[in-house]
């Protein structure tokens, strides 16, 4: 098998991980290749998702078989796998060319977990010590491998990964059999204290080795199985708070695999997995609590409306709000306000009060927001404001031709999916 | 009105720049040559010249006057290219003479949004070149990229490829303004260049684009197909020199 049909049938299993991400890392030094702290995108492809590492599977071959992974044992597919010095090799030819920012390394598990990380770890060893590569490395760590050898991971590595996948242990066990969310958790957590741990010693000894500086993601499947977003976005919230991961990312379920333990979806529900980055992203940035956005009563986002706008609805007596008296924190929930915007607002009342044509001056996206702001007493929206009245305002923006309740495609891109699947942060 | 003609140097542009400072009444900035050099039937034209203490004076009021991002924004400005930049910078310094560091706190005032404004244009598009730069290997082992961006944006390039591919000897084309940038035995140089004859690449080169092209077609998936969000990131005008497209 020559080496473009290998690269194209382990690109080909890779790329159903959602991370892309290339930043958090100011890594450089002699030789080729540095990390750019807030990452960088080299190119698009035809599904709109940022290429900025090669992101490959060492091999597809896998012990285990996972209904959902296109990877799975019982699945009658082409398997192929790449050597260590085929992997750097590899990687250090793109990377000089600029095609990328480094290398994503994941892979099935050939063996065993030990086997399979005893040689991702000599790849990536190889591009470092060999190829004196100071690029940008995401590695994935394999549930079950040893602790000495996941250890090493965060040594060579930027990032380090470990995939959920599945948000319940109950669904684990359906759809993943062999793996426990302890299997999956335990890791997580000890590259957490490892990643802790370097981080204080290099607060006092700034010799002391970067260990994952990029820190610690993971995915999740989204619509294999039946969890709410509330459980999703309270998994995710607690991930960022009690592992303190630096992204959780979010994977449309794509039915690569007829299985009937899966539910057989027409399309991927991309609308649902937007939602959840918006909410991921009011969590990290906002300062949003998960149980704010959704509550047992109300356990899925709202497909017509982002979770900023609905919590806002939900909450009309905190608004209109005043821009030019009221903080930061309380700025930044107002819908069409970014965080951009907000701080811009801040930084300009500092030299004279704002007026309400000001303000989409300064980025607001005000059809959204005139239902929520006042500057100078002055409000733009709906007279009596209620949360129907509002709603059908919205709508109205959304689809000028009357049609209520109609989502399309283009309704998303209009929207910035891009901000949230692309996501550099 | 009176019009101060630069050469198309930075230092000729802040020569410029601090003359048209020194007179109380509105006077103008433009490109020699430029579409607005051309001559009304009441306006005076001024050669800038290029003198460096004046060019300095500049840097100084921005840095000192300024807050501390007013210097970066009157040089990316400058770089924008862009029709009227000139006159745009121009108003944004007498701003800056007038209110100190709080001229960039009136981001809703049309002359700090219009520099503010290109000059995010143009950090924009460098970031986007960091990752849009696609070099090939040449016989003699020189990577060579060629660019097309709209804005001036090399000087905010060799930077981070000098980070990156400092044991490389690279030449970065920009084939839209007939420059390039040339690294070579750790040294930077710019210089006006034109490409006379075919380039000629190193054996493996076809081999590793095909290998990359490869790669970039199957990392799509399909049950996402969405050309419309892939041609907001990627703009079909920069396509041209992208490798993948090829």
């Amino acid at each position: 098998m020559d080496l473009q049909e290998k690269l194209e049938i382990l690109a080909n299993s890779a790329k159903y991980d959602a991370s892309c991400a290339s930043s958090g890392s100011n890594r450089a030094g002699r030789g080729t290749g540095a990390a750019h702290q807030s990452g960088v995108c080299h190119s698009w492809t035809a599904d709109g998702r940022c290429v900025s590492l090669l992101k490959i599977l060492m091999t597809n071959e896998c012990v285990y078989d996972c209904a959902y992974c296109v990877n799975r044992r019982s699945n009658d597919s082409r398997r192929a796998s790449l050597t260590p010095d085929e992997i750097a090799g590899l990687t250090f030819e793109f990377y000089k060319r600029n095609y990328i920012e480094g290398l994503f390394l994941s892979s099935g598990i050939t063996v065993s977990p030990d086997r399979t990380m005893e040689l991702m770890l000599e790849a990536v060893r190889k591009l470092r010590n060999v190829f004196h590569f100071n690029g940008y490395v995401h590695m994935k760590v394999i549930p079950g491998a040893d602790q000495a050898l996941i250890d090493q991971a965060g040594l060579w590595a930027d990032r380090v990964s470990v995939n959920i996948e599945l948000p319940s242990d109950k669904s684990l066990q359906l759809l993943a059999p062999g793996k426990t969310k302890d299997t999956v958790l335990r890791p997580m957590h000890r590259l957490a204290q490892k990643i802790a741990a370097h981080k204080d010693e290099r607060r006092s000894i700034k010799s002391s080795p970067a260990y994952a500086p990029a820190g610690q993601s993971t995915q999740l499947i989204i619509g294999a199985t039946p969890e709410t977003d509330r459980e999703i976005i309270k998994l995710s919230e607690a991930l960022y708070s009690k592992m303190s991961l630096k992204r959780v990312y979010f994977s449309a379920f794509i039915p690569v695999m007829k299985d009937n333990r899966l539910p057989a979806l027409r399309e991927p529900p991309l609308l649902r997995e937007h939602r959840l980055y918006q909410a991921d992203w009011l969590l990290r940035f906002y300062g949003f609590t998960a149980d704010e956005l959704l509550d047992e009563s109300h356990p899925a986002l709202d497909l017509n409306f982002d979770p900023k706008t609905v919590w806002a609805l939900n909450n009309l007596d905190k608004f209109p709000l005043e821009v030019n008296k009221a903080s930061y924190q309380e700025i930044l929930r107002v819908p069409g306000v970014g965080v951009t915007s907000a701080q811009r607002i801040i930084r300009a009342r500092r030299a004279g009060p704002l007026a309400l044509e000001d303000l989409k001056k300064l980025g607001v996206v005000m059809k959204r927001a005139m239902y929520f702001v006042t500057a100078g007493g002055k409000y733009g929206g709906v007279k009596k404001e209620t949360e129907e009245a509002i709603k059908v305002k919205l709508l109205e923006h959304k689809n000028p031709n009357g049609q209520l309740n109609l989502f399309s495609e283009k309704e998303l891109v209009k929207e910035g999916l891009e901000a949230t699947v692309t996501g550099q942060l | 009105m009176r019009t101060y003609l630069y050469a198309g140097t930075f230092e000729s542009f802040l020569t410029a720049l601090s003359l048209a400072l020194e007179r109380p009444e509105e006077c103008a900035i433009a490109r020699e040559g430029g579409a607005a050099a051309e001559g009304g039937l009441f306006s005076e034209f001024i050669q800038a010249g290029a003198d460096p203490a004046r060019a300095a004076g500049m840097r100084d009021l921005f840095e000192r006057q300024g807050s501390a991002e007013s210097w970066q924004h009157a040089r990316f400005a400058f770089l924008s290219e862009a029709a009227g930049c000139e006159d745009a910078v121009l108003a944004y310094a007498r701003l800056i003479k007038e209110r100190g560091p709080a001229a960039d706190d009136l981001l809703a005032d049309d002359r700090v949004k219009k520099v503010h404004g290109l000059a995010r244009s143009v950090g924009g598009e460098a970031h986007m070149f960091k990752g849009f730069v696609r070099f090939k290997e040449l016989a003699d082992k020189t990577l060579y990229a060629r660019i097309e961006p709209d804005h001036n944006v090399l000087p905010l390039l060799t930077g981070h490829f000098r980070a990156r591919l400092g044991s490389f000897n690279w030449i970065i084309h920009d084939a839209r303004r007939g420059r390039a940038a040339l690294y070579c035995g750790g040294r930077l140089i710019y210089a006006p260049i034109t490409q006379e004859k075919a380039l000629e690449f190193d054996g493996k080169e076809a081999a590793v684009q095909a290998l990359w092209r490869h790669f970039f077609k199957t990392a799509a998936i399909k049950e996402r197909t969405n050309p419309r969000l892939q041609r907001q990131n990627v703009p079909l005008k920069y396509r041209a020199n992208l490798t993948e497209f090829e």
